[in-house]
């Protein structure tokens, strides 16, 4: 949900279909709700409703269409326009959603993206979604939102996304538990999982611990140049599969794993030859295609 | 007085000359270059053009790796800059030509066109007016044929981004046509006039300027020899030498090369450059050794990339068939031998 012109639909074309950050330029406004349904790490179905943010449509969700639009939600996503004239407009509209989500869908996780963060200086970025976070916070105690600044133009869109999906995928602890017992046989130093079609972080984990948060953040840029990159392949007929790259210090992989995730793992011990590795991820395939079923 | 200082290990080479200085009132006490007495390298390109063509922005992207976007607020140069390339090229960027700067009177000294390792780059806006392009570029030609009848005359019809394949080919169709007309009449060398459609919102301008230095290169026969004998060796379908920093291939071998796949091989370098920059927290501080990197990139399509780096500044990059690719051990090997012979004659 959002304004006319927030970025909603820009948004969902570049994570969840291949579109590029330029490609968005020719996206028009959205007519009415536009349905889409995506397939997130293969068993989870993400049915999402870009909502047009033009007023005679606004109108409607916030009347008429009230029960069908904001009933059985999982997520709201709420898109907040830095380019905006009328904040006041914003906010009201944000009040207004969370008005009728409170009333049918009260179980629901909001989060708020601080869209086309690219058009603030680099060091105003952390002080600009600070304050949007605590006006924020001080219109929804109920539903205590997650605020993050985002842009097309970087990976902070890829980590906003990965943060809200994260926290939809079902066994998550599970997943992790066994990508942190897989780290720890391959004496890899650190392994982050991606989903297949966005290319979304879902999991990382290091050998012994660390800041998940900056190991994340970080794999969130490989999210983009992958995507971008892939996008790229497929425009010159020769789509792409995996990178392997060695050197003194380490050797990387990023290959497919199982039917819906691609796998990035770090070795930095010079005596695992990368074949090692490379037959390592081959043999937890298995193991990890039937976790997911 | 001896040109080349050879054996020297540092990236860019000026060779000591006695070209001459400046014409009096070129140049104020600001102007550093030509105060020095125009001491220009010996392997050059000279980028020239009518104000605001847009090679102060070709360069910018190209050496300093600024974003195209960037380059549109960029002020008209004031003096000569110099961009240095690995093998000891150097590209010069003039100020723009017209009538009321200084700038005419040091294109039209004669010297900075001689040399058998000069070349020269016309840089056209093909959004604006052609015709005073071209009148400017006929006068250049004068003045550089006079002293050197073989220098290269490297056209660049820049801002083509945005025009259709069918305007783009007119355009370059019709500027050859009115350059060779002119060049008959004043009975000038035609042999050596190349045309090239470029704009910086793609690799077009890499393309240009590696089609541009290729024969600048020191001993690029030896460099082609080399690289064929490694591509017939190993079974591969192409290998370009690039350098690192600006993405412009200095040698490939002998094959054809088709730009689309020049153009897919330097994205592959950006985009494996932005992921090793990512790891680059496994990488110790201590090590001041550069980090040289054997990345392999595989594709579902015909072909898959091998990029092996043989310093911080200069990689081959391999393109073959999938089986041939991942027999990684003789490609790294047979990779290495080349690394000895590349290294006998760049400095790397």
């Amino acid at each position: 949900m959002g304004k006319s012109g927030a970025g909603k639909t820009s948004m969902r074309s570049l994570i969840f279909s291949n579109y590029t950050a330029n490609d968005t330029r020719r996206l028009g406004a959205t007519i009415d709700v536009e349905h889409s349904t995506v397939q997130f790490m293969g068993d989870l179905n993400l049915n999402i409703w870009d909502c047009g943010g033009q007023h005679k449509y606004l109108d409607n969700y916030l009347n008429e269409q009230k029960e069908n639009i904001f009933g059985n939600v999982e997520v709201l996503i709420y898109v907040f326009d830095l380019e905006t004239t009328n904040r006041e407009s914003e906010y009201k509209l944000y009040d207004e959603c969370l008005h009728n989500l409170e009333a049918y869908s009260r179980d629901a996780k909001v989060y708020c993206l601080v869209h086309k963060i690219d058009k603030v200086a680099e060091d105003q970025k952390e002080a600009t979604v600070e304050s949007y976070r605590r006006a924020l916070a001080k219109r929804s105690e109920l539903f205590q939102p997650g605020v993050y600044g985002t842009s097309i133009w970087d990976h902070t869109l890829y980590r906003a996304w990965s943060q809200i999906v994260y926290t939809l995928v079902p066994n998550m602890a599970v997943i992790k538990q066994h990508l942190m017992n897989f780290c720890r046989l391959t004496d890899a130093a650190e392994v982050v999982l991606f989903e297949r079609a966005t290319f979304l972080v879902v999991c990382c984990t290091a050998a012994g611990g660390g800041d998940e948060d900056a190991i994340t953040s970080k794999y969130m840029g490989v999210s983009q140049v992958i995507k971008m990159y892939r996008n790229m392949c497929l425009q010159c007929q020769s789509p792409f599969r995996d990178i392997q790259v060695r050197n003194k210090h380490y050797t990387l992989f990023i290959e497919p794993f199982t039917k819906s995730t691609y796998i990035l793992v770090i070795t930095v011990d010079p005596e695992i030859e990368p074949a090692v590795t490379k037959a390592n991820i081959d043999a937890a395939k298995n193991h990890f295609i039937k976790l997911a079923d | 007085m001896n040109a080349y200082a050879g054996g020297r290990q540092s990236m860019g080479m000026y060779g000591p000359d006695n070209m001459g200085v400046g014409l009096p009132g070129e140049g104020e006490a600001g102007d550093i270059e030509q105060a020095k007495g125009d001491e220009l390298a010996e392997r050059r390109v000279l980028f020239m053009g009518l104000p605001r063509s847009g090679k102060t922005s070709i360069l910018r992207v190209i050496f300093d790796g600024e974003q195209a976007y960037d380059t549109m607020s960029l002020m008209p140069t004031q003096q000569r800059t110099e961009h240095r390339l690995v093998a000891g090229i150097s590209v010069y960027d003039f100020p723009g030509i017209d009538d009321f700067s200084d700038t005419q009177y040091s294109v039209l000294n004669p010297e900075i066109y001689a040399g058998e390792h000069t070349s020269l780059v016309f840089v056209i806006d093909s959004q604006s007016d052609i015709q005073s392009s071209l009148t400017t570029l006929f006068t250049v030609m004068r003045t550089a044929q006079s002293v050197n009848a073989q220098l290269p005359i490297n056209v660049f019809i820049n801002k083509v981004d945005g025009l259709s394949e069918e305007l783009k080919q007119d355009i370059q169709h019709d500027i050859q046509q009115r350059i060779l007309k002119n060049m008959g009449y004043e009975n000038l060398n035609v042999t050596q006039v190349h045309v090239f459609l470029t704009t910086i919102f793609d690799q077009s301008i890499r393309e240009a300027l590696s089609r541009v230095v290729r024969y600048l290169v020191p001993k690029y026969s030896s460099l082609e020899t080399i690289l064929n004998s490694f591509c017939s060796k190993s079974s591969l379908d192409k290998v370009f030498l690039f350098d690192v920093m600006t993405k412009v291939y200095l040698a490939t071998d002998s094959s054809p090369t088709y730009p689309p796949q020049y153009i897919f091989a330097c994205q592959t370098i950006e985009s494996m450059e932005e992921v090793t920059m990512m790891c680059s927290g496994f990488v110790p501080t201590s090590d001041d050794d550069a980090v040289l990197q054997r990345i392999n990139v595989g594709l579902d399509g015909n072909d898959e990339f091998f990029i092996y780096q043989i310093s911080p500044y200069l990689l081959l990059l391999c393109i073959g068939s999938p089986e041939i690719i991942r027999q990684t051990s003789l490609l790294e090997f047979n990779s290495s031998k080349v690394t000895k012979a590349i290294r006998q004659i760049l400095p790397c």
